[in-house]
């Protein structure tokens, strides 16, 4: 009723004949334009900072770019590739990558599953569990990794110290960056340790939404804890599962900081004596600084970027499977 | 916005043009040159602490329109930003201090730096330790850096816990103990069996003074790997070591290194002039209790840095004016003084200053005296391009030796292969 009372006639009679143009006009591009405008951002910033590297990257990837050898610079074809292929080192890049990368992506979605769904009780001091979950995720990766370096340090570590309290390593202390287990392990456990909560939280989110009358009538039923966790909860918040499961994925097959500052020697950036904890992130970043090599590094970016291409969409169909077809 | 812009620049280069005239003429009246009140900034790139607090102060004061800023940052962090930098062409700092390990990958790059023969360096050449000149010299024969320290190689020690270990502690009587490397395992092994603690800090750091006093490094001056020379003489003697026993094997530079100071992890430390800063700053409280001696095989050089000027900063002349300013013979002796970096120019070693200087927080060792020694015996080593790599792929064998992940005597063969891949990463 209002509407109409807004909108007289009379104005309606008079239009002036010339405006009529402009302003449907005006009309149109504040209905069919505007809003791209209002989205453009997003895009011109993705591609300058996503599209163009990413094609950029592309274009180095096919060419030879020494940096301390300016004289060797061309295209090379598909040369780079090639070398990767046959370079043992990528390939047990790609290895640790994969071994930190289970060993911190399955105990971490699983142990913050498990908790969301604790939290999701009525507990005393709700929001300070809550919040104190996120904590680690709060802290910068480079304190936290730096702090995790001296817990795993070989002489005078906590990890050796609560290690000798079992009696475990009172001659010889355990190396954790000497074999590839412990220093997979350690690392896992800073990720899982920083994440954990990060995860859990969302997950927590996603399952306040689930309607209460759906636990109760399962319970009804005759199912426990433990049925409604892996029956209910998870299928009705799968998308929030898949979303976690994609983005753990991209970080993990990522993963950089804590291995480069796990290292004894960070700069080397050769994960390791011997590259036992070596990841990928960490190989392209030093074949393009320490080896100047730019070609060849662009080349293990591309490469990486079609794993986790791949990588991805198996799990988002393995996590799919999880609700929809039990 | 265009037009001000081509004013003001053509302004300033008249400017510097004037003041790079009058300079000569009238040094330290620059300042009436100032009155259009074109004020320059200089950025200055080192790390750790190189002396310039005071310098910059001085140097400010007798030219009000120079501004210095001083960033000082983590080693390699710094070479690298300069790298990047002068990859996407923009945002390098006006002055850069490079390293001998990064000199070689830079001055391969020398078009990106100014040729500071262009800018009447040529003088300089006379002045500098022959190598020295070389090192930062291209193929094509630009000079893209000033030198402005050396690292010659001297040996420091924890005198305090040489007296617990029953060994001399007068500087003269521990030189006389290792004339060469086995006789410095021997009181190594004498040392760890008194006390029960090790000896040196790593296994790495027996190879690399050891590799830096051998006449060929890595590569020869064709650019060929050459393992069999100086690296297997410098990789035999570490081993030795680590299988006798007294390596704390711990990473230089790192957290643990640094805590192995303070826990007392190791008596001697191969230490080049500007490793006393290091030391200073990491055990402050250990002052009086460390003291130098000489270094078994004598001679040998461990790092040691160029000024260089990357040749896309807007105010290369007075980043030019400037870097010969600190190269000067005062400002070098400031420099030696204040932070121990040891001058490259060779005329400086006679200097009744630096004669005569005595480190307070090493009991009063006279480094002055006993640097200027080492300097001048030193013998120059050619570094490969890839030198840098080959080193770090050589002490990764000897730290899984360490660890024990590997054999000593199978590690010999690791090493070749390892180096032998990076060099053939080179194309």
């Amino acid at each position: 009723m209002s509407l109409t009372e807004l909108r007289p006639a009379s104005h309606r009679q008079v239009p002036p004949p010339k405006n009529v143009k402009t302003r449907s006009w005006l009309y149109r591009f504040d209905n069919k334009t505007v809003p791209y405008v209002f989205i453009s951002p997003f895009f011109i910033l993705f591609g300058i900072f996503g599209v163009f590297p990413l094609i950029f990257n592309g274009i180095v990837a096919v060419r030879n770019w020494q940096l301390d050898d300016p004289a060797a610079n061309g295209w090379v074809g598909l040369d780079n590739f090639q070398r990767l292929l046959t370079d043992e080192d990528f390939w047990n890049a790609l290895g640790n990558t994969f071994g930190i990368f289970i060993l911190s992506t399955v105990p971490q979605l699983l142990i913050a599953l498990i908790i969301a769904n604790l939290l999701n009780r009525r507990l005393r001091g709700n929001t300070f569990w809550r919040i104190g979950i996120l904590l680690p995720y709060l802290t910068p990766v480079v304190a936290s990794t730096l702090v995790f370096a001296i817990f795993f340090a070989r002489d005078n570590g906590m990890a050796n110290w609560f290690l000798s309290l079992v009696g475990f390593g009172h001659e010889t202390p355990l190396d954790w960056r000497a074999q590839k287990w412990s220093a997979w392990l350690a690392i896992a456990t800073m990720v899982n340790w920083k994440w954990i909560g990060y995860n859990a939280l969302l997950y927590l989110s996603a399952m306040q939404a689930i309607p209460k009358d759906v636990y109760e009538a399962a319970a009804v039923d005759g199912a426990g804890p433990w049925r409604q966790l892996w029956r209910i909860t998870v299928p009705m918040i799968q998308p929030v599962v898949v979303f976690t499961v994609i983005l753990s994925t991209i970080g993990g097959l990522q993963l950089f900081n804590e291995p480069m500052m796990f290292d004894e020697n960070p700069q080397s950036a050769s994960g390791g004596s011997d590259h036992q904890f070596q990841t990928i992130a960490q190989l392209i970043y030093k074949v393009g600084w320490k080896d100047l090599d730019l070609g060849y590094a662009a080349s293990m970016s591309w490469a990486l970027f079609l794993i986790i291409l791949i990588v991805a969409g198996i799990n988002t169909l393995l996590t799919r499977r999880i609700g929809g077809e039990r | 916005m265009r037009r001000t812009l081509g004013v003001v620049a053509a302004g300033l280069a008249a400017t510097l043009v004037i003041a790079g005239c009058s300079g000569r003429d009238l040094e330290g009246d620059s300042s009436s040159n100032t009155a259009g009140g074109e004020q320059i900034t200089l950025k200055v790139a080192f790390w750790g602490d190189m002396g310039l607090d005071n310098l910059k102060a001085e140097y400010e004061k007798a030219h009000p329109n120079v501004k210095i800023v001083l960033n000082s940052g983590e080693f390699n962090a710094q070479h690298e930003d300069l790298q990047k930098k002068l990859v996407t062409g923009s945002g390098a700092p006006d002055i850069s201090a490079v390293d001998e390990g990064f000199i070689v990958q830079f001055r391969n790059q020398a078009d990106k730096f100014v040729n500071l023969l262009d800018k009447g360096a040529g003088e300089y050449e006379s002045k500098y330790l022959d190598w020295k000149w070389k090192a930062s010299m291209s193929a094509d024969g630009k000079q893209i850096g000033l030198g402005t320290d050396v690292g010659g190689l001297a040996m420091c020690y924890r005198s305090d816990l040489f007296k617990a270990a029953g060994l001399p502690t007068d500087r003269d009587q521990v030189s006389k103990l290792w004339s060469n490397w086995d006789q410095f395992i021997e009181v190594g092994k004498q040392y760890t069996a008194k006390t029960g603690k090790k000896f040196v800090d790593s296994g790495t750091n027996m190879f690399n003074p050891v590799l830096a006093q051998q006449p060929v490094g890595f590569y020869d001056e064709q650019e060929q790997l050459q393992m069999n020379g100086g690296p297997k003489v410098a990789f035999d003697v570490s081993m030795k070591a680590i299988d006798a026993g007294i390596s704390a094997n711990l990473a230089s530079f790192q957290p643990n290194w640094d805590q192995g100071f303070k826990k007392d992890q190791f008596a001697v430390l191969a230490c080049p002039a500007w490793m006393l800063g290091h030391i200073q700053e990491t055990a402050p409280d250990q002052k009086g209790k460390w003291d130098i001696a000489a270094i078994p095989g004598g001679g040998g050089n461990w790092g040691g840095s160029w000024w260089t000027v990357p040749s896309q900063g807007k105010n290369i002349d007075a980043a030019v004016d400037f870097v010969k300013w600190m190269v000067a013979p005062e400002q070098q002796i400031e420099v030696f003084e204040t932070v121990g970096n040891l001058p490259s120019q060779p005329e400086l070693y006679k200097d009744p200053k630096v004669l005569a200087f005595k480190k307070e927080f090493m009991s009063n060792a006279p480094t002055g005296q006993i640097f200027a020694a080492t300097a001048a015996n030193l013998k120059p080593q050619y570094l490969g391009k890839k030198n840098g790599p080959t080193r770090v792929a050589v002490e990764n064998v000897i730290t899984r030796v360490q660890q024990g992940g590997l054999k000593s005597d199978a590690a010999w063969a690791e090493a070749v292969k390892q180096a032998d891949k990076v060099a053939k990463t080179a194309k």
